[in-house]
């Protein structure tokens, strides 16, 4: 059974600048099995990070009977101990310490001081930033933040990682080293991670299975194994035989995305309305 | 000579502004009624301070300026804390209280120092109310401030790891919005010290300013000096340990 299961989900809001009504998603459907290192790729504005969103329950997808099931229930809002989410930046609070900022998750769960501690120092270490762990974030370099919020998600210790384009505001070194962390925690601890990116690089680097969306209104229009073995290499023949195969579905929808006149908009996320 | 450094500088001008203006009193023919030497300024400070001087009941009138700035203030960041908060969290309340509040900063408060006396009378509750109604405004505004501007990614992040909107409210909006709500307190005192003494000084009944103004009106020209300096320092004084409260809080 798979541990994430989308089936039919659309998104549709209302733009107040333009006072469109928006249709981010339509009737998506995919799924992930435990393991999974599943990529999201498409072009700005399909939804991909839209689709993140709902199934991380951070916005609501539309009542029409799309169904979002994570680990055999439907998902209702946040589920800080089935998902950790991790964002395009870092998001570290300044007035927290290094160590405090990725004990920041835990507190919620009332997971006492010391296993809070303890946790939080075992994954600082796993990414090198141990004797970071009492600085404060505006001492840290952007990939170095970056990772300090990998920690804060992996500190949860979920079955499911969502990530955001977590490495596309870093610069392009930082991006492929913490590409290579990531690829390497993944193999030790055996998570799900569910990855959005738009760069075509990233996905086939990374991913274990690639999902191409369609130009907005998203869908899925390609959803292929990537087995080439790993280490990966960029830029060797089968890198770019698998680049190349992937490229030739992105093409079309990335000139459709930016035919389609206004700059797609990023997908912002709303907190629902208290 | 070594290097000037910036206290050095500072202290020799200060030194050498003092000297001037002492011999500039003591040779020219200009009334000491006007102008007051440096040294029996400082004369009259040790001499109010050890309860020689003419001064009447410095102790008393201080202790009752202090209690006054005390009270006000702390009503006044209280009200003014919880009022921000209010007016920030909704934006129905924002936008209906709001521009009255806007309006009330825009006022010169002194025109409505009349109206206030008339209310309650010429106590101490009237200079602690004005002293409120001066300060209040800035903590309002900065905390209403810090807390729109806090980033959206921080509330989402807390939201995303499952806390409810009592802890975000907590640990990330307040934590979030403290540098600037501790900068309106900090002005917020400022401006409190000056609604009370302004009030004492309409009122002239008690108090710091109505020391002062009592020196003014009496000719006592070193007293007046006197007293002015050391209601600087106390405020400078308050100032110090509001700014120092400040930095602590800003840092943990």
């Amino acid at each position: 059974m798979p541990i994430i299961e989308v089936t039919g989900v659309s998104k549709t809001y209302h733009d107040a600048a333009s006072d469109r009504v928006v249709r981010t998603l339509d009737k998506v459907s995919i799924a992930a099995e435990e393991n999974d290192f599943l990529i999201l790729l498409g072009p700005s504005g399909c939804g991909k990070s839209t689709l993140l969103n709902i199934v991380a329950g951070l916005v609501p997808s539309d009542p029409d009977g799309g169904r979002v099931l994570v680990a055999g229930k439907p998902v209702t809002g946040p589920n800080p101990k089935l998902m950790a989410y991790m964002f395009q930046d870092p998001v570290l609070y300044p007035w927290r310490t290094v160590l405090k900022n990725v004990e920041f998750g835990l507190e919620a769960q009332d997971v006492d001081r010391a296993e809070r501690r303890q946790r939080a120092l075992k994954y600082l270490r796993l990414v090198g930033l141990e004797e970071f762990a009492d600085a404060y974030p505006r001492q840290l370099s952007g990939g170095m933040a970056q990772r300090v919020a990998l920690c804060r998600a992996l500190a949860l210790e979920t079955e499911i990682i969502l990530m955001d384009e977590p490495f596309a505001a870093l610069d392009e070194q930082s991006r492929i080293l913490l590409g290579d962390e990531l690829v390497s925690i993944w193999r030790q601890v055996r998570r799900t991670i569910v990855f959005v990116t738009h760069s075509l690089t990233e996905a086939v680097y990374l991913g274990q299975r690639i999902a191409v969306f369609t130009a907005r209104p998203g869908r899925i229009k390609l959803d292929i194994a990537n087995d080439l073995p790993r280490p990966r290499a960029i830029g060797t023949a089968e890198f770019n035989q698998m680049v190349d195969r992937v490229w030739q579905q992105l093409k079309a929808e990335s000139q459709a995305a930016a035919a389609s006149g206004t700059k797609a908009a990023r997908d912002e996320i709303l907190l629902p309305e208290e | 000579m070594g290097k000037l450094s910036p206290t050095l500088a500072r202290t020799l001008l200060v030194v050498a502004l003092l000297a001037l203006w002492e011999v500039f009193t003591r040779l020219s023919s200009v009334s000491a009624i006007l102008i007051a030497p440096p040294s029996a300024i400082i004369m009259q400070m040790v001499q109010i301070l050890v309860r020689t001087s003419n001064v009447p009941d410095f102790y008393a009138n201080a202790r009752l300026t202090i209690a006054e700035i005390l009270v006000a203030y702390g009503l006044a960041a209280v009200a003014g804390v919880l009022t921000g908060i209010a007016v920030a969290s909704s934006k129905v309340i924002g936008d209906a209280f709001e521009p009255i509040l806007l309006v009330l900063y825009a006022v010169p408060k002194i025109i409505l120092y009349p109206v206030i006396v008339l209310m309650i009378g010429t106590g101490p509750a009237t200079k602690i109310l004005f002293g409120i109604f001066v300060g209040i405004f800035v903590i309002i505004f900065n905390t209403a401030a810090g807390l729109r501007q806090v980033e959206p990614n921080y509330l989402r992040l807390a939201h995303s790891l499952g806390y409810g909107s009592a802890k975000i409210f907590f640990k990330v909006e307040l934590p979030a919005a403290a540098q600037t709500i501790l900068a309106g307190l900090r002005l917020g005192f400022g401006y409190t010290i000056i609604g009370v003494l302004t009030g004492e000084l309409l009122l002239v009944n008690a108090g710091l300013g109505y020391l002062i103004d009592w020196a003014s009106v009496n000719y006592y020209t070193a007293q007046l000096y006197a007293l002015i300096i050391i209601t600087l320092a106390i405020g400078v004084v308050a100032n110090y340990i509001v700014g120092h409260i400040e930095r602590r809080w800003v840092r943990g």
